[in-house]
């Protein structure tokens, strides 16, 4: 008889998530994490009066109590919604390059494009029919693959087939002749890290779609309440959890799993395993080479690694106003690239003239940090590859060179802010990959280039039996998509076992 | 096999090429070049095995030990930064932050400066047990207690007391020998000049280097001694150094320095982001901190059951973590101060004491987490590691 029915090796998002939706139905579950707290990604650290998010910006697919999005929908079912508290962000985002334009989009689509017409005049009619598109795309897309109507068909769903493979690239070209604007209304590119020209236009309608209809979210307390929230709940359905304590092997025989072996060395056996690390470490590092099946190799040689993130964690000694910040969500740009620039200055190890995204805390939350100061995350990605073949003795120096680039970009639209800077902590592709123990540092998993997104992911199966994998590198990366992974992860497992 | 949907989408046959080319020529991926943990090690490593290679007497009371790795080379770390170093003593397993205070810009080895105290099991227990050749175990260099260019200022006002000297050790030479871009003020706090390590090394260097400025300063001076005496005050800060403005201050050394000199630095209207404090350990004597609860004594002692583990003896003077020590359970632990999180556990029931500054996170707080390195039982306790 078997320890557990499922272990479960990682408490990042999807890790959580399905353990509390397997042990509410019974299931023996232990969750294993190897770090001192639950959340990979979805963490915080404090640093004197301030705790820090580490990665939540805005939180996708809450909805309204009232009309609830998928993944409150799925919070409620867990029984986490009522320890946490939401609130919703009261604009899309700012779009900022600094002397050349400065727009604010709120999650109202007629203000939306009134906004962008006022400053590109000369292309009104382009913008409405932009955003009409993207909302009827993104509609048909639910329409087929969230609701599954039975009877999709080219002629019911016209927009569907025929933007579903084009690139942003494509679409924007089609609509759009200044490359201003064209790079303003795609830069949520940075959400799912593939630039415009090769990131799958699907992604952009459903994003603005999804922040438009649902709104964006912030959760009080940050992402560690959701985590430790979610935890609490798996602890009090009977899961057992256990931190500082990472797996080494991860046993298969005959093409089946039989469990874990833990660091301190203890072997557990399970009838399955939930993997939530990434499918190179699962598979290489911790089933072993020879284990593995020649076609999760040859399926897993047709992904490349995403990129990584540069973040700076600031604390300031005043309120958010003191220095002109009135938006969650701005999106600081040095120029209109979209196309195979913005990929090989992301290639590059130094932060230099890379769009920045800033995330202020304190606007829908003036609690999020003490009275009186204002908490900051301002993020770019790069590729962890170069800082790979840095020699560690040139870390530091190269760590604080980006991370002065970044803060003298953030002072041209923020005058003065760095004396008000009472906390600063940097994290370069190394400390992504030091705490996530993802390759190269990749916050979003396996690049999404379009063969590899939509219906090309990985997905959560294995050929060995009694294996599962979920997290941002089966499906799509971030909050919601990995939450949600981990239910439908669940579910698979409570269908394999029968219960 | 059903056709799916999306094989009907215009640009469908396209991807599904170059899906079949990826796989054909895409990347194999390799357990020995793209795995994090051996990259991570290099820079992060979360434990290290260190031979003692010699002993230098500094004081009468203090000894440095010089540190090598068992498996070089050493991670690199920012001068300010500590190991927590992991010994045995009387049976009992338990670790210590020790800042090094050799500089960053030589990696052969790590200094580290130790002061004997009265009851420091540890310390004591590297001053007088251990000897060249042993070998310690350390966790990798933690800490946050260092020199950040993007918002502090090229000039460093640090303030050190008694043993507190040695994180300013390692800044002090990294700065001198690097020909760094800073100047630095030492104000340096002993209660008699025989307790002042490294006296003579900081009088050479502030002789020898304009960017550099010592200022001892004793509490209980001899007949005669013609240098600053007392505390550190805020006055005698101002009247050294003059405009305090474009500085950062930095403080390291005994709890009862910070109670006395951080007020005084905060009189002089230096904003909290310009007064990095390190943290150091818990108070001696938990009973006198003001919150401490009048109804407990700290010699009081309560039962804490660790689900799964056993039933174990803690006394409320002393921080839980060291109750868990003594009976055998071994708890990661690094800063020992309330601040890294990695002794963090479970409080299922009962009442602990934490005291002000521990940075406890806000949910960790409303979901019954305590740092047990800073949590003193008040009750019969039950947690959960």
């Amino acid at each position: 008889m078997a320890d557990y029915d499922v272990v479960v090796v990682g408490a990042g998002n999807a890790g959580m998530t399905a353990s509390a939706a397997m042990a509410k139905k019974g299931l023996k579950v232990l969750l294993l994490e190897r770090h001192n707290i639950p959340g990979g990604c979805g963490t915080s650290f404090c640093r004197g009066r301030f705790e820090f998010e580490v990665a939540l910006h805005q939180l996708s697919g809450m909805g309204s109590p009232e009309h609830p999005g998928p993944l409150r929908m799925m919070l409620q079912e867990l029984g986490v919604i009522d320890d946490l508290e939401f609130v919703e962000i009261p604009e899309l985002f700012r779009a900022v390059m600094p002397g050349t334009i400065d727009v604010r989009l709120e999650t109202d689509k007629a203000q939306v494009i009134a906004e962008l017409q006022r400053h590109f005049p000369g292309e009104k009619e382009g913008i409405e029919k932009f955003f009409d598109l993207a909302f009827q795309f993104a509609t048909q897309m639910l329409s087929v693959f969230y609701f599954k109507d039975p009877d999709a068909s080219r002629d019911k769903y016209p927009i569907l087939y025929e933007y579903a493979f084009k690139t942003c690239r494509e679409v924007l070209d089609s609509f759009f002749s200044d490359p201003l604007l064209k790079a303003v209304v795609s830069v949520y590119w940075g959400y799912i890290g593939m630039p415009p020209d090769r990131l799958s236009f699907a992604y952009l309608a459903i994003l603005y779609f999804s922040f438009i209809e649902f709104k964006a979210y912030h959760v009080k307390g940050g992402s560690q309440a959701m985590s430790n929230a979610i935890v609490n709940k798996f602890l009090s359905y009977g899961g057992e959890a256990r931190f500082h304590c990472g797996v080494r092997k991860i046993e298969v025989a005959n093409g089946e799993v039989k469990g874990v072996v833990t660091e301190h060395g203890e072997r557990i056996s399970a009838k399955c395993v939930l993997s939530n690390a990434s499918p190179v470490a699962t598979y290489l590092q911790l089933i072993g080479p020879d284990h593995v099946p020649e076609q999760v190799h040859v399926e897993m040689r047709g992904r490349s690694l995403s990129m990584s993130g540069f973040t700076l964690y600031i604390g300031l000694d005043c309120e958010p106003g003191e220095l002109g910040i009135r938006d969650s969500t701005s999106f600081i740009m040095s120029n209109t690239e979209i196309g195979e620039k913005v990929y090989d200055q992301m290639r590059k190890l130094h932060v230099e003239d890379d769009l920045l995204v800033l995330s202020c805390y304190n606007i829908a939350d003036p609690d999020f940090s003490p009275k009186g100061t204002t908490e900051l995350n301002l993020v770019t990605l790069k590729f962890g590859e170069p800082w790979l073949r840095l020699p560690p003795t040139e870390y530091f120096r190269e760590k604080y060179r980006s991370a002065e680039n970044m803060m003298r970009n953030l002072e041209r639209v923020y005058p003065g802010i760095r004396d008000r800077v009472e906390e600063l902590e940097v994290g370069t592709p190394l400390t992504h990959m030091r705490y996530l123990g993802h390759p190269a540092g990749a916050i979003y998993g396996f690049a999404q280039h379009m063969k590899d997104s939509l219906f090309f992911q990985p997905g959560g199966g294995s050929p060995i039996q009694g294996l599962h994998l979920a997290g941002g590198w089966s499906g799509d990366p971030g909050f919601q998509p990995t939450l949600e992974a981990g239910k439908a992860a669940a579910n698979s497992i409570l269908k394999e076992l029968g219960a | 096999m059903k056709k799916a949907v999306f094989e009907d989408f215009d640009g469908y046959r396209e991807v599904a090429a170059a899906v079949e080319m990826s796989r054909k020529l895409g990347v194999n991926y390799s357990p020995d070049t793209d795995l994090a943990d051996p990259y991570i090690r290099r820079l992060h490593p979360d434990r290290m095995r260190l031979r003692v290679s010699d002993v230098f007497d500094e004081t009468s009371s203090t000894k440095t030990l010089r540190l090598v790795a068992e498996a070089p080379p050493l991670p690199p770390f920012q001068a300010g930064q500590y190991i927590a170093l992991s010994v045995e003593v009387d049976g009992v397993r338990t670790s210590r932050p020790y800042s090094i205070a050799s500089p960053p810009n030589q990696l052969g080895f790590y200094d580290i400066t130790v002061r004997r105290v009265a009851d420091g099991v540890v310390s004591n227990y590297l001053l007088d047990c251990v000897e060249p050749g042993d070998v310690l175990e350390s966790s990798g260099p933690a800490g946050t207690f260092y020199y950040n260019p993007i918002f502090h200022k090229k000039t460093m006002v640090c303030i050190a007391g008694g043993s507190g000297i040695t994180p300013f050790m390692s800044m002090i030479r990294e700065v001198l020998e690097c020909g760094l871009d800073r100047t630095i003020h030492l104000f340096y706090g002993n209660k008699s000049f025989e307790d002042i390590i490294f006296h003579e090394t900081l009088q050479w260097l502030s002789e020898r280097f304009e960017r550099f400025h010592y200022y001892p300063v004793i509490e209980e001076p001899p007949d005669g001694y013609e240098g600053s005496r007392g505390l550190i005050t805020g006055r005698l800060v101002k009247e050294t150094i003059g405009d305090l403005e474009e500085k950062t201050y930095y403080l390291c050394g005994p709890r009862g320095m910070y109670d006395f000199c951080v007020p005084e630095l905060e009189g002089l209207g230096v904003p909290k982001g310009r007064l990095r404090r390190e943290a150091y350990g818990t108070p001696a004597d938990i009973e006198k901190d003001p919150g401490w609860p009048g109804e407990v004594k700290g010699t009081d002692t309560f039962v804490v059951t660790v689900r799964g583990r056993g039933e174990f003896s803690a006394r409320a003077g002393e921080p839980l973590l060291v109750a868990l020590e003594k009976g055998g359970l071994a708890v990661p632990a690094v800063c020992r101060s309330g601040e890294c999180s990695m002794c963090r556990v479970r409080l299922l029931s009962g009442k602990v004491f934490q005291p002000a500054g521990v940075l406890l996170r806000k949910s960790d707080r409303q979901f019954g987490y305590i740092h047990s390195c800073a949590a003193y039982p008040l009750e019969n306790l039950e947690i959960a590691l």
